[in-house]
């Protein structure tokens, strides 16, 4: 009986050991965390467009065919650096790119837009950021991919990168 | 010419540590062994300190020196830089692990050699894997090419006189238990462990330990408290945990070493702490070094490096758990003694200290744990452990009160009960005082208040019946525990805050001060620009008491914005302001803060510590003799 | 030229600055409704700020911490209880945000375990206790 008591130690210990070590080979980010509107649908929301004058209605927007959302700001670097992967997605795959213009000056969002290319098909204004906050955004540039059938079934947070680029569109592939 | 020196002398110690497990495995002669140990700590301390140079020197070809340092840091900073980032701190490492290894090596006389020679077999086989680590995967003395005309700087918050001896401390305090560790393995591997008296080597490491890792614990709470900016002083933040883990053990070790040496009971239970302490010193390193989670502590770095500790902790804990399992038999001997007394006392300290522990790494890995299995994530913050831990706490610290009245051996509840009822009336007259002036209660915050009060008028009262001569270190360390809970708990529930926006020349009050918000100037520092805000305290009586200056700076180098509270301290409360943002037409956001008895935290550390130093000089001439 | 680059930092000095690690209710946010702050503040502190360093929105000067305080205010105004205002918080961002987690399925090990531990401690000394008193009666 003793002796399987004194044998606890090292067994909770290689216990503990073990998990330590299948976290640092599986691929993870320690500071990025999954979102909670997985396999949910889209949070509705109407709001003001940037281009258009007609409103934006989620209702009507999503549902039908694979759609990109994409979270940015005049003011955000990264998602000036990101902007080169969202045309490309628009342009070279067809995919519909909806922008959600975070706590931003319009104006200001139209010029970049003018002067960098416009790859969204629409632009909804979150003046106030709580839209964001419906999507469980905490850090933009956020991409969601939203399917056909208008539920959510990824989210990124952070810049696209090369890598990241080709692995959003593995997944569309995947969705279709 | 000096980075590849520092490089040499890395190489040399690795040369050196080798030696040293060969020799000691092969039983060589002392004086062979004696080549090894000497040879170990120089060349481990040469390269620490050409580390040092190189920073000081600012040589920009090297990549450590590049990528933490710049010419306009000054020189205090320059130097503890050194430890400050992840390639630095690993040679700390390995120099607190050589220096304890002199002194093991220093334990040598006539009888125990072979007991010596394992023990320094286990230190050098410790020593060996951490500085095969450094070489192998953070090499300060590695180069950078092209040679650069100026470093990235330093994050300025960690440029701080606290912040700076945190970490020298804070490394003798865990690092400083693989003495322990290497003493406990050397008993249990060796086939007549027991016939030496294993325990009285260990007290003074142990000794050692605890004390520093007490102060070192203390200074970076201290450091947090007066420069992060509202007061709070422990998040349980990981790394936090990580070193609050191996002090909980210690505590426990260091209580349950004096059963052992008095009674010797409990032998094998010692064997076992000292060895999970050492080994959750080093699971903590692995947390802040692997990138595994995120914290305010961690240095960031790659999983391979994480993989490469994971393997040496399997590696040693795998060992040592195993050697215990297997031979720790022997050492359960006369376990048997009284509830009522001492040994029972520390029993119950020793239980509450190892629940606490492992309910810290339960909180701590969970996350971790749920990540793994169920790809979800969940945040495991201050509110669980104000739940679980300090509660836990609570029947230790109470315990504390009485335990050194104990007598060993029997002790009659009767008896007991007339000692401490001086105190305990005393305890209760000045709680409802205290409550009568502050006026807030909470449970746990009366329940902290009285424990406090318990513990420092029974210590009191002992050091008084010793007419204040013959302080042990226990009794010192003890009030230094209740001086710290006081402090804790009276900061906690009545601390008073108010947020304002204040307009030049305009006042405000909290509670008996009023404080007028007079100047804001532009000021030129060392290496930052500020603008700081002058603001008069005046008491009841319209005499002013103090001038706070908090300021918000600016660093140019690293582009790092800081704010700096300014504190008025006395034994009472903690005045304490910090300037916020605004402007002259709209006016600044001020974060005024009192903050009763906040200093006997800081008072209760340094007392404990004091208690330590006590006990360490007195462990030290039993083993003279 | 080394004035006027003083002038210009001290200005941005003067005008905005976001400081880090600072306890960051502002002023325009505290509510008049003495209950309704200490409410907000109570809440406030067990959200986690998901874009710091083990923070909770208290303490952080992050703008997501600041909108999400601003929006358990005004939830608080509205009349929502505690229980909802959480529930509003996790459908959007997980158990996660949470900094006491929430008794689940998956955390129940989590929350009694550490009175197993307590409970296993007790019990060693009482088990202690009646064979030292055997062995002392002898």
């Amino acid at each position: 009986m003793k002796n399987q008591f004194l044998k606890l130690p090292i067994i909770i210990f290689f216990i503990i050991l073990f998990i330590f070590f299948y976290l640092l080979i599986i691929d993870r980010n320690p500071s990025k965390v999954p979102s909670a509107l997985l396999n949910k649908s889209v949070p509705s929301f109407n709001a003001e467009t940037l281009f258009k004058n007609k409103k934006f209605s989620s209702s009507e927007e999503f549902g039908g065919q694979v759609i990109l959302v994409n979270f940015f700001a005049t003011w955000c670097k990264p998602c000036r650096n990101e902007h080169v992967f969202i045309k490309r997605f628009a342009e070279d795959q067809n995919i519909k790119v909806i922008g959600i213009n975070y706590k931003d000056d319009a104006e200001k969002a139209i010029e970049w837009l003018k002067k960098l290319g416009n790859p969204y098909s629409s632009v909804a204004i979150d003046k106030n950021g709580k839209i964001a906050i419906d999507w469980g955004v905490y850090g933009i540039p956020e991409t969601f991919i939203v399917n056909s059938k208008g539920k959510i079934k990824y989210r990124h947070v952070g810049a696209i990168t090369a890598k990241r680029y080709k692995k959003i569109n593995q997944i569309i592939k995947e969705i279709e | 010419m000096a980075p590849t020196l520092g490089n040499l002398a890395l190489w040399l110690s690795l040369v050196f540590a080798g030696l040293q497990l060969y020799n000691t495995r092969k039983k060589k002669k002392f004086k062979i062994i004696a080549i090894s140990v000497k040879g170990l700590l120089i060349s481990s301390l040469f390269s620490f300190f050409l580390l040092i140079y190189l920073h000081v020197i600012s040589d920009f070809s090297v990549l450590n020196v590049f990528q933490n340092s710049h010419t306009t840091k000054p020189l205090f900073y320059k130097i503890t830089a050194v430890w400050g980032n992840h390639e630095g701190s690993m040679l700390l490492w390995i120099i607190v692990l050589t220096i304890f290894n002199y002194f093991i090596f220093k334990l040598y006389n006539k009888k125990n050699f072979i007991f010596v020679s394992k023990a320094l077999e286990i230190q050098s086989f410790i020593s060996l894997g951490f500085i095969i680590f450094t070489i192998l995967t953070s090499n300060p003395f590695e180069r950078i090419v092209p040679t650069q005309e100026n470093g990235l700087g330093f994050n300025p918050i960690l440029q701080d006189p606290a912040l700076a001896i945190h970490p020298p401390l804070l490394y003798i305090g865990y690092v400083g238990l693989s003495a322990a560790f290497s003493i406990s393995v050397a008993t249990l591997a060796l086939e007549n462990g027991e016939k030496f008296p294993w325990y009285i080597y260990m007290k003074p490491f142990v000794m050692v330990s605890w004390t520093f890792l007490t102060i070192g614990i203390a200074l970076g709470s201290l450091w947090a408290y007066y420069e992060l900016g509202w007061g709070g002083w422990w998040f349980w933040d990981p790394v936090e945990n990580a070193s609050f883990m191996p002090w909980l053990l210690g505590t426990a070790l260091l209580h349950s070493l004096i059963i052992v040496e008095k009674k010797q009971s409990l032998q094998a239970w010692v064997l076992l702490l000292s060895i999970l302490a050492f080994l959750l010193s080093v699971v903590g390193t692995f947390l802040v070094r692997s990138g595994i989670l995120t914290s305010v502590h961690t240095f960031a770095l790659d999983p391979t490096r994480g993989v490469y500790i994971l393997l040496f902790i399997a590696i040693l804990s795998g060992y040592s758990l195993m050697l215990f399992s297997s031979k720790s038999k022997i050492y359960f001997t006369n376990n048997y003694f009284n509830f009522f007394s001492k040994e029972g006392a520390i029993l119950v300290n020793n239980i509450i200290m190892v629940v606490a522990c492992a309910t810290v790494l339960l909180g701590t890995i969970y996350p971790l744990l749920i990540e793994a299995l169920t790809n979800n994530k969940i945040s495991i913050g201050e509110p669980y452990y104000n739940s679980t831990v300090v509660p836990i706490m609570l029947p230790a610290l109470f315990i504390m009160g009485v335990g050194p009245i104990l007598s060993w051996g029997n002790d009659s509840g009767l008896r007991i009960a007339k000692r401490i009822s001086p105190t305990f009336l005393i305890t209760l007259l000045m709680t409802i005082i205290i409550f009568l002036i502050y006026k807030s209660y909470t449970f746990l915050g009366i329940a902290g208040i009285i424990i406090a009060f318990w513990i420092i008028f029974n210590n009191l009262t002992i050091l008084y019946r010793n007419k204040f001569s013959n302080l042990t270190g226990m009794v010192v360390a003890h009030l230094g525990v209740g001086f710290l809970i006081l402090g804790i708990t009276a900061s906690s529930i009545w601390q008073v805050e108010k947020i304002i926006k204040m307009k030049l020349k305009t006042e405000t009050e909290i509670n008996e001060y009023q404080v007028i918000f007079n100047k804001i100037n532009e000021v030129k520092g060392a290496n930052y620009l500020a603008l700081r805000g002058d603001f008069l305290i005046y008491n009841k009586e319209k005499k002013i008491i103090a001038k706070l200056q908090p300021e918000n700076r600016f660093y140019p180098v690293t582009g790092n914005f800081t704010s700096e509270a300014s504190i008025h301290t006395n034994l009472f409360r903690d005045l304490y302001i910090v300037l916020g943002e605004g402007n002259i037409n709209d006016g600044w956001t001020i974060r005024l803060y009192y903050n009763p008895l906040v200093i006997w935290i800081w008072i209760g550390a340094l007392t404990m510590f004091l208690g330590g130093i006590i006990s360490i000089n007195k462990s030290l001439r039993k083993i003279i003799e | 030229m080394f004035k006027n680059i003083l002038k210009i930092i001290i200005s941005i000095l003067l005008v905005q600055i976001s400081l880090i690690n600072s306890n960051a209710v502002e002023p325009d946010e505290i509510l008049n409704n003495q209950k309704y702050e200490i409410r907000a503040r109570e809440i406030s502190k067990n959200i986690r700020c998901m874009v710091c360093q083990n923070q909770s929105i208290d303490d952080s000067s992050s703008s997501i911490a600041r909108d999400l305080r601003i929006l358990i205010r005004s939830k608080i105004e509205e009349g929502n209880e505690d229980k909802e205002i959480y529930k509003f918080l996790t459908k959007r961002y997980g158990d996660f945000i949470l900094l006491k987690p929430p008794l689940k399925t998956n955390t129940i090990a989590l929350w009694f375990l550490p009175f197993v531990f307590l409970l296993v401690g007790i019990l060693v000394i009482l088990n202690h206790n009646k064979k030292s008193n055997k062995f002392i009666k002898k």
